[in-house]
């Protein structure tokens, strides 16, 4: 009887070892800081978020841009970036606006948040949560993680972009600009 | 005669045109109507009359623009500033689309 016993306590114990060993491989420590992203990196995109006062600026590393192809899924090893800047204020409450109407970006970073593609990212999310092979990370400006940073809301609302690879503005921008 | 015609079409392209506002409404998640043609100056006044929030969001590059979460009841205006074609998307529907051509 003790043998038995503890041959079902050995064999949990080795499947919590496993589950454990493969929740380590998902999570946003999967997903490393783009130390090049402002200079190795290509912008190709600007959204202002006048609610939030902030301009956000969209980055793609140069491999990614290369390779990827109008209406197919992006290539593995695509990093996409989103900086925050805060906007240039009048007041406290209102920003400044440029002939155009658009907010005018400072050079003060708030936010960087990255999603990167991997082969074999996200397996061990349930299908209602995961983006196909797609993790988040959130930085702060000077590198560091932040340490209180939440994801299921990025999981959320990029599945519903789960025909564009989950991403709302690269996958379009390559439809755009090579289709 | 021939006079006359040119002076009046003189006066006609010196009379300042006011901005006009269009209405784009998201009752049962469309935005209708689903393609607007502007000048440059006018505005869109998004009206979410339907039973659920929405998002304006624009990703064309040279507008991209972010409205924020808009709950039912609510409004949002867009200020028309620069010529050029865009498409206005919803961040929580897929499939609402507006096509936007300012003049």
């Amino acid at each position: 009887m003790r043998t038995i016993a503890r041959l079902t306590l050995g064999a949990a114990g080795t499947g919590a070892l496993l589950w454990l060993a493969s929740a380590a491989l998902a999570g946003p420590e999967q997903v490393g800081y783009p130390d090049r992203y402002a200079t190795g990196f290509v912008r190709y995109l600007t959204v202002d978020r006048p609610d939030r006062n902030v301009v956000r600026f969209f980055y793609v590393n140069p491999e990614a841009l290369e390779t990827a192809t109008p209406g197919e899924d992006l290539p593995y090893g695509t990093v996409l970036v989103m900086e925050d800047h805060k906007a240039r204020m009048v007041t406290s409450e209102q920003a400044v606006r440029d002939a155009q109407g658009r907010l005018i970006p400072t050079d003060e970073v708030t936010n960087v948040f990255v999603m990167e593609k991997r082969e074999g990212f996200g397996e061990e999310y349930p299908p209602e949560k995961r983006n196909a092979e797609w993790e988040y990370a959130w930085f702060l400006p000077d590198g560091s993680r932040k340490a209180d940073a939440e994801f299921d809301g990025c999981f959320a609302c990029h599945l519903n972009r789960a025909g564009r690879d989950f991403t709302f503005t690269f996958y379009k921008y390559v439809l755009d600009e090579k289709g | 005669m021939r006079g006359i015609t040119i002076c009046a079409a003189t006066l006609l392209a010196a009379v300042p045109v006011a901005a006009e506002e269009h209405v784009v409404r998201m009752a049962g998640q469309q935005y209708a109507p689903a393609a607007i043609e502007a000048f440059k100056g006018d505005s869109i006044r998004f009206v979410n009359d339907d039973e659920t929030a929405h998002n304006v969001y624009v990703p064309t590059v040279g507008f991209g623009l972010d409205l924020g979460k808009q709950e039912p009841g609510e409004e949002q205006t867009m200020i028309l500033g620069q010529r050029g074609a865009f498409e206005v998307e919803c961040v929580l529907h897929p499939h609402m689309l507006l096509a936007v051509t300012v003049e």
